[in-house]
């Protein structure tokens, strides 16, 4: 079995209390408690300071682009399914520069595990405002307020057909890797957004910050009620953040309808060789 | 003898439909063929065309002037009677129009007919297709049949009644101008032929060189890629992927290749600048990709359905940064089926991106070609994949700086190893790195493996004519083969001095291997590019030096001709 030290590359450069210390610690117990190797899963990551966990995290890996985390770990989902893909990647990365293919991977319920560090600003470009930002969140690409209302992921990935919808805190890490580990047993897209403070940039959503306005669902709350559901995710507009599993459902996903052959994964299928029947067309 | 037939009409009205199945009965009756639709990028409304020259002997574009004309409207005349000779025939509706003198008339009622047998008027097409087997010698046959297989599903009264309509347009000619007919499409024996366009056989190039994972967002002329593979998944089991817009269409592409499936992704300018920055991206985590590129005439949305090759140097300089891609423009269909299997084995050979470059004209034009010598390559051809493997000592590494420069790939999921490819600059191991020296010691393997791809697989362009005494030299790229073919035929028919070379391997290019091909300093050099910069002779002459002064250039979306180029002479 695999220990947090197999999984464990270079040491982080992320600075002293950032959030993102928390959140790599969890997605490696994650890893670890559900008995997988470095060997035994594919992960994306986009560019950010949570991409640079590229260099952190021991693993089958593709650092791509910024904002193409999803795109990239739909490819590799589609090619071997039989290996569990993860997308690591940013709220700016995930929502702003890739919020098209966000909503489309949710449409198409591809199986894969999106992790997301929603720090409301752009750490590694030093503070720019992010799309999760507050409305009048002053920054210094928005010294007078960022004019636009935040976007609201756990809302769009619910209406959107995401499958399993779930929040933490970087603070939790035990909660944290809770989330993480349900998000890779459910079959289906799977998005866990992290709360996280950055220390160096982001003055306002601090640790103090979260822990006076993060609750944790209890059993009250039936993640299969989509509308009930949809009611937690917009308490963000009254800085109200519930952490859990706010959303989940069943349904076939994109490469169980995508291919012919689901038992055996593409990468390993027969090589198709009718070349005389296919050019019987163009007769 | 060549002859041109077209056919006219409203567009929305199944002209591409009859054009492609006149095209498919010419070839099935033992004659080559080469056809082109022009049409305006609207679903109604609008005049489309469609013209299809026959020949006993293979035919690579079309002969100028109309033989025989098919008149579904009056436009039709209107706009292409200066395309007439005195042995043109003319068919026309005479409750419509009536063409002035000076052409062979054939009358067929489609009105008439129509009314009497309560057709639509997309049956004016069936009429016009058995009136032009007709005016060509041939019989019912091959028509009759696919309309049996087409509309099987529909049952036995469609059947009829479109060999209803077909055999009433036939009757017309054979009752009324028989002394007209032009016996081209008699029954000739001949081995398979196939007729498909240059979007067709990329597909089924894609198809057999094992290409299992296609992602493409629409975009004329490239769109058909999408939907012939689209529709053979559930035969060949590729996995094809209409994702939401191009810059995902790539990096799931890549993302696929890394997980160690052939992948491919195509279309057209617009689509393809949106891929650029992942093109870099495959340039550094050395990820192999193919790229089909169709181009249309920009810029921006520029004219979607007409036909230019002005997007050369955006694909050879596609992507931020230094790196190493390989650029290959066939010239017709079966050069397209070949170069794109090669497409996919120098992908993985030099773990690069591969862009495939076509055309309007490649892409929308049908030639019959013989299936023979695809058969024969099919029956021996195995995909070389390169260094890829499957399994690694444990400390692999995947980026480990080799003399030819390029690492062994490793698929991801052997228990003894990971690593990561990285979009960051990076050590051998793939760990990300900003040292001088590491960073001097990757940008050169990735260099070195050109130099295999100069030496090993890049091709001299193919000549057509004597090179040695040839006084003039034409030289062009893509799609053009077809019209130098043909201008080779011509030119020898008119006894001029010349030859040409076609480029199929655009991109790099050798000097070492060029040079002695433009060393006769007396010959006159003419370059011939459908666009308006003469963008090969400026790629020509940044990677070797050579330069060529005199250019035959076409910009206004229609393809070359044999007459504009051989005026050059």
């Amino acid at each position: 079995m695999a220990t947090l030290q197999d999984f464990t590359g270079y040491a982080p450069t992320w600075c002293p209390g950032c959030g993102d210390w928390g959140i790599g610690m969890a997605i490696k117990t994650a890893l670890v408690e559900m008995g997988f190797t470095p060997s035994s899963l594919m992960v994306t990551f986009g560019i950010g300071c949570s991409g640079n966990m590229n260099d952190f995290l021991n693993a089958y890996a593709l650092h791509g682009l910024h904002g193409r985390s999803i795109p990239t770990a739909i490819g590799m989902k589609l090619a071997n399914h039989a290996l569990p893909v993860c997308a690591i990647a940013g709220d700016g990365d995930c929502y702003g520069e890739g919020g098209n293919h966000f909503l489309h991977a949710c449409r198409g319920n591809h199986d894969i595990k999106v992790i997301i560090h929603d720090n409301r600003v752009y750490g590694l470009t030093t503070g720019q405002v992010a799309p999760t930002a507050d409305k009048g969140y002053p920054s210094k690409s928005t010294p007078s307020g960022i004019i636009e209302v935040p976007i609201d992921p756990l809302s769009l990935a619910i209406t959107q057909g995401a499958t399993f919808v779930a929040q933490s805190f970087a603070g939790d890490l035990k909660h944290m890797s809770e989330m993480i580990k349900a998000a890779f047993n459910h079959k289906g897209f799977a998005l866990v957004n992290i709360l996280q403070p950055c220390v160096t940039f982001n003055k306002k959503n601090t640790y103090p910050y979260y822990m006076q306005r993060v609750y944790k669902l209890d059993g009250t709350h039936n993640p299969q009620d989509k509308i009930s559901a949809l009611q937690r995710a917009m308490e963000l507009h009254e800085e109200k953040f519930p952490l859990g599993i706010l959303y989940e459902t069943t349904r076939k996903t994109y490469h169980e309808e995508a291919m012919n052959n689901v038992a055996t994964p593409l990468l390993s299928q027969a090589r198709y060789t009718d070349f005389e029947a296919l050019s019987d067309e163009f007769v | 003898m060549k002859y041109t037939w077209k056919i006219g009409g409203e567009a929305g009205f199944g002209i591409l439909t009859t054009g492609s199945l006149f095209s498919k009965i010419a070839s099935r009756r033992g004659s080559y063929i080469f056809d082109f639709i022009e049409y305006p990028s609207l679903i109604r409304g609008g005049h489309n065309t469609y013209d299809v020259t026959i020949s006993d002997t293979p035919v690579h574009s079309l002969k100028e002037g109309v033989d025989v004309l098919i008149c579904l409207n009056k436009e039709t005349y209107v706009l292409h009677k200066s395309k007439l000779s005195s042995t043109s025939r003319v068919v026309y509706d005479p409750d419509e129009f009536t063409p002035e003198e000076g052409v062979i008339r054939v009358a067929v009622p489609f009105t008439k007919i129509l009314a009497e047998l309560k057709g639509q008027v997309i049956m004016k097409n069936t009429i016009a297709l058995g009136a032009s087997l007709a005016i060509f010698g041939a019989d019912l046959t091959e028509l009759l049949s696919i309309f049996e297989t087409q509309f099987k599903k529909k049952g036995a009264e469609v059947i009829s009644m479109n060999q209803e309509f077909a055999k009433r347009g036939f009757d017309m000619v054979i009752q009324n101008n028989i002394k007209d007919i032009i016996p081209a499409l008699q029954k000739k024996e001949s081995g398979k032929k196939i007729v498909l366009n240059g979007n067709e056989a990329f597909s089924y190039g894609a198809v057999a060189a094992d290409c299992r994972f296609y992602c493409a967002y629409p975009m004329t002329p490239a769109s058909t890629v999408l939907t012939t593979l689209a529709a053979w998944g559930k035969k060949t089991g590729m996995v094809v992927r209409h994702a939401e817009d191009e810059i995902s269409v790539i990096n799931t592409a890549l993302g696929a290749s890394f997980a160690g499936v052939r992948s491919a992704v195509g279309s057209s300018g617009g689509g393809f600048a949106l891929m650029v920055e992942a093109i870099s991206l495959s340039g550094i985590t050395e990820i192999p990709l193919v790229i089909f590129l169709s181009q249309r005439p920009g810029p921006a949305t520029g004219m979607p359905t007409w036909t230019e090759q002005a997007d050369l140097l955006f694909a050879v300089h596609a992507g931020h940064g230094e790196f190493q891609k390989i650029v290959l423009a066939p010239g017709d269909q079966e050069e397209m089926i070949l170069q794109t299997i090669k497409a996919f084995d120098l992908a993985d050979v030099y773990q690069v991106p591969v862009i495939v470059m076509s055309d309007m004209l490649l892409s929308e034009a049908h030639k019959s070609i013989s299936f023979e010598k695809i058969a024969d390559f099919l029956k021996t051809y195995k995909p070389n994949r390169g260094k890829l493997v499957a399994t690694a000592e444990h400390g692999y590494k995947r980026f480990a700086v080799t003399d030819d420069g390029i690492s062994p790939r490793l698929i991801p999921g052997d228990p003894n190893n990971f690593y990561q490819a990285n979009s960051y600059e990076h050590l051998e191991d793939g760990h990300t790195t900003e040292s001088d020296i590491e960073r001097i010691k990757q940008v050169n393997k990735r260099a070195r493996k050109m130099n295999g791809y100069l030496t090993s697989d890049f091709i001299l362009p193919t000549v057509l004519g004597d090179l040695k005494q040839a006084k003039t030299v034409f030289i062009g790229w893509g799609s053009t083969k077809g019209v130098f073919l043909d201008a080779e035929e011509t030119a020898k028919e008119k006894g001029l001095s010349v030859a040409f070379m076609h480029f199929s391997h655009v991109y790099p290019l050798s000097k070492e291997k060029l040079s002695p091909l433009f060393a006769d300093t007396t010959k006159k050099y003419i370059l011939v590019e459908n666009n308006s910069e003469g963008q090969f002779g400026k790629l020509l002459r940044m990677e070797t030096g050579i330069s060529i002064e005199k250019k035959v250039l076409r910009y206004d979306g229609r393809p070359l001709t044999v007459e504009a180029i051989l005026a050059e002479a």
